[in-house]
């Protein structure tokens, strides 16, 4: 075992019966790495995560966790954590039982037990709500012991379904920030599961964006937010317009398009709206919607060649429903893709 | 396959022949060319199940046990779905005691109504069986009416009654224009479960028969009492598939297991 | 909700009186007949004479013990049966509660009668038996408790199955593999997650499948005969051939007691489940 891979998926292929949901996966891990497996519903990554966890049985392919393959280690016996995104806290247990629960199952018992599930409580915020049912807590409260419950067993890996989801936004930034200290003082290796992008991108040390059961690219945020590999990952991350290239020239509905500048060696170009230059440029369209967005103002322009989303800065000049419009989409601004699908 | 995943099919399949087989078991045994009831059947014929149609004693009781059902869970649909209303719309004073007697013959095992019927109705009042039975009957429907018309009532919106009087209709009115188009399931719902529980009720009819005057079932019993031929086995599977029909096209139609 | 007294009552009374006079008053009348010294004043010398009875006894503790066992039974295969459903695809777990269901809709004659022929002197088990050389001379099952005990488990069992599906289908998703994560093996996972999560299906299904077995008549008629009797069928030769109509009615008060304390126990746990809602 290396540090880069501290758990490793080889070969990694899973299915629901007949249907395979996620073919040939290879991934390596570190220790005490933040990662994010981002992509839609339906792109293996939940699922994935239940196979790290042992809750799925592994078609083909290898799951290694420290040194030892856990391919075929029933999920009780696995020394990873799962925070579900239902929470799964036992309705029938008090607070405190439900951070006990994988303890006494571990035979600790008396003053020790009760230490240790006192400090995972206190470590959340919620020694003062220890004799309470699960249902009588706020939603970021039963999060927090789902949390407690899951870090009391010392994990070497925490998976974490959706974990903001269900969260309003003042307690998803809450969550976010307790997330990241949990990680920081402990140390251990996390893996969490979201279908939103600014969750990963906020959060992870490094983003798997999947897709159909396959993994699309690996990066940094920053990698991943500003050199998409591919099309699907453009598009997953707000390049509202991409167009593949041939010979140099975009390739549209209205036949191959001259760009403005010199473009790369790329199977496709990937601009964000705020990419788009407008009231000059080579091409022309007409404004069909705008909307003001605070700080900028949207508009989808109606071309020759399919709509294309535009944002200027709010201070700009503001263009009528209706009015003509010269714009650009300049080149090397673009992000290149490697892929087009 | 591993253990774990042989466990559901072995599972499903030990339980369900263990529920239906005997059943089916029945149905086999009906078309069976022998004398006595026997398993395997002993060759093949249709003579047991044209038999029944021609005992005369299966034929009466058969009749009164279509009469029962029918119009002993009709009257209790009658009495049913008023007092259904009332549980579920009116503050009713003492609407906990009315539920609970409306309700309780479905606690008491049927062969006590059946023995208090005939010694404390029928015998001082000098209540024809027919009449008694049919009350019986009725009785025992009745805590299903009232069950399943209050839970569609409850699943109903009471707020549309009030529209409705309020944009003219008397309270009556607005019951039979706007209320009962839309429990119409529910009722229909009521109707063949209490049907289905009349039909094959025994208990209750064990002590009221007559001369000439019996239920199908305990004529049934009566019957294998005495003779070991497959006719009874015949008629059993007649019934069921009768019985299967009607709750078949039931759930088709009505969505029957939403109100049972 | 409307306030109108008289048309409540109006709408209420026809059904209630019914009942009362159709049901609830010979009953009673019935019940007391076994408390009633027939020169006037009251007694239970008729209950202390019945449970003095060796015979008596015997009845009632067969039919306790049926009771029980069948409960037991149903809830051991219950569990099994209803875990594999609900772990069934929407589509085929339609079709196999369907098939679940399905027996509640025969007659229990026709599904009684069917046990005659499968555990009769030259039914299918014993032809099995014989052609395995298990047995030697036919096996007597039929006319005894363990032909009772069957017939009642085939009865019964469907509805201990569906309170147990539904009690399941209603468990917080992810619990279960919640459980396993924290390092519960599978009889953990039923004994401290499952079992304490389904408790009221499992109650409410116990109270139907004991009430129903206690109550039957047709099974322990027809599988028991006439000397492996049960308190519905003691209670039937009473009348029907002792005339005894005061041992019927102390029959009948010992059979409602013990429906009517399953029934309590019933409502009991369905009110304490619906504070518990009111307080979340």
């Amino acid at each position: 075992m290396s540090d880069a891979s501290y758990l490793s998926l080889e070969k990694l292929t899973l299915a629901y019966g007949d249907s395979v949901a996620v073919a040939n996966l290879d991934l390596d891990i570190r220790k005490g790495e933040l990662i994010a497996l981002l992509g839609p519903s339906g792109c293996g990554k939940t699922t994935t995560m239940r196979a790290i966890a042992g809750l799925l049985a592994v078609k083909s392919g290898h799951v290694r966790l420290d040194g030892a393959d856990i391919t075929r280690v029933p999920a009780n016996k696995r020394a990873v954590g799962l925070m579900f995104q239902s929470y799964a806290l036992f309705p029938h247990l008090s607070v405190y039982e439900n951070v006990a629960f994988g303890l006494k199952l571990k035979g600790m018992r008396g003053t020790e037990l009760d230490t240790k599930v006192q400090s995972g409580l206190k470590s959340v915020g919620l020694s003062a709500f220890a004799n309470r049912k699960p249902a009588e807590l706020s939603g970021g409260q039963q999060q927090r012991v789902a949390l407690a419950r899951s870090m009391v067993m010392e994990p070497k890996v925490l998976l974490l379904d959706e974990p903001l989801s269900n969260l309003d936004a003042r307690l998803r930034l809450e969550m976010r920030t307790e997330l990241q200290r949990v990680q920081k003082e402990t140390g251990v290796t996390m893996i969490f599961v979201t279908h939103d992008q600014a969750e990963a991108l906020a959060l992870a040390d490094r983003i798997v964006v999947m897709k159909s059961g396959k993994i699309e690219q690996i990066g940094s945020p920053e990698d991943i937010y500003n050199r998409p590999t591919s099309s699907f990952v453009a598009d997953f991350v707000g390049f509202e317009n991409i167009f593949p290239l041939e010979n140099g020239k975009m390739k549209t509905s209205a036949g191959l398009i001259d760009l403005s500048g010199k473009a790369p060696s790329a199977a496709g170009l990937a601009w964000r709206p705020r990419m788009v230059t407008l009231g000059t440029g080579p091409f022309q369209g007409t404004v069909r919607g705008t909307s003001f967005a605070g700080d900028a103002r949207e508009y989808l322009l109606d071309t020759s060649f399919g709509p294309i989303k535009a944002e200027v800065e709010a201070s700009q000049p503001t263009h009528a429903l209706g009015a003509g419009l010269t714009f650009d989409l300049p080149a090397e601004k673009a992000a290149p893709l490697s892929r087009f699908v | 396959m591993t253990l774990r995943s042989l466990f559901i099919p072995i599972t499903l399949l030990l339980v369900i022949a263990f529920l239906i087989g005997p059943f089916l078991i029945i149905v086999a045994a009906s078309f069976s060319a022998g004398e006595t009831l026997a398993f395997p059947p002993q060759g093949f014929s249709l003579r047991w199940i044209a038999k029944v149609f021609t005992v005369e004693s299966f034929r009466a009781s058969f009749g009164m046990s279509l009469f029962l059902a029918i119009g002993g869970t009709a009257v209790a649909l009658v009495l049913g779905i008023p007092a259904s209303y009332a549980l579920s719309r009116y503050k009713l004073p003492g609407a906990e005691i009315v539920r609970t007697i409306v309700s309780a013959p479905i606690i008491v095992p049927g062969i006590i109504v059946g023995l208090a019927l005939l010694r404390y109705i029928v015998v001082p009042f000098q209540v024809g069986i027919t009449l008694a039975l049919f009350l019986a009957h009725t009785a025992l429907v009745l805590p299903y009416a009232v069950r399943v018309v209050s839970a569609s009532l409850d699943n109903l919106r009471s707020d549309i009654e009030e529209a409705a009087v309020l944009l003219g209709s008397s309270r009556i009115g607005a019951f039979f224009r706007v209320v009962m188009p839309n429990i119409r399931g529910g009722i229909m719902s009521a109707f063949i479960l209490g049907f289905v529980t009349s039909f094959n009720q025994v208990p209750v009819s064990l002590f009221l028969s007559g001369p000439g005057v019996r239920t199908l079932p305990v004529d049934m019993i009566a019957y294998m009492e005495i003779v070991f031929d497959p006719s009874v086995a015949a008629l059993s599977s007649l019934l069921a598939f009768l019985s299967i029909g009607i709750v078949f096209i039931a759930e088709r139609f009505l969505g029957f297991s939403r109100y049972v | 909700m409307f306030q109108n007294r008289a048309e409540a009552l109006a709408l209420a009374l026809p059904a209630a009186i019914f009942a009362a006079a159709v049901f609830l008053v010979p009953v009673v009348i019935l019940l007391s007949d076994g408390f009633r010294v027939p020169t006037g004043g009251w007694t239970i010398s008729a209950y202390t004479d019945f449970f003095s009875n060796s015979l008596n006894q015997t009845v009632f503790l067969r039919t306790l013990r049926l009771g029980a066992l069948v409960t037991i039974a149903s809830a051991a295969i219950g569990y099994a049966a209803a875990f594999a459903i609900v772990s069934l695809e929407p589509g085929a777990k339609g079709k196999v509660t369907g098939l679940v269901v399905l027996p509640l809709m025969i007659s229990p004659v026709a599904r009684t009668y069917a046990w005659i022929v499968i555990l009769g002197r030259t039914g299918i088990v014993n032809q099995a038996f014989q052609a395995l050389g298990i047995t030697e001379a036919p096996l007597r099952i039929l006319f005894s408790e363990t032909a009772i005990f069957i017939g009642l488990l085939q009865l019964f069992l469907p509805l201990m199955i569906i309170s147990l599906i539904s009690a399941l289908e209603n468990m917080p998703k992810d619990a279960i593999p919640a459980a396993r994560v924290l390092g519960a093996n599978w009889f953990q996972v039923f004994w401290k997650v499952v079992l304490p999560l389904t408790k009221e299906g499992l109650v409410i299904g116990g109270t139907l499948v004991f009430t129903g077995s206690l109550t039957a008549y047709i099974t322990p008629a027809i599988l028991g005969g006439s000397k492996v009797l049960m308190l519905e069928t003691l209670l039937y030769q009473q009348v029907a051939v002792s005339n005894n109509f005061v041992a019927a009615s102390v029959i009948a008060f010992i059979l409602i007691v013990m429906s009517f304390a399953a029934n309590i126990l019933l409502k009991r746990v369905a009110t304490a489940r619906n504070k518990q809602r009111s307080q979340a």
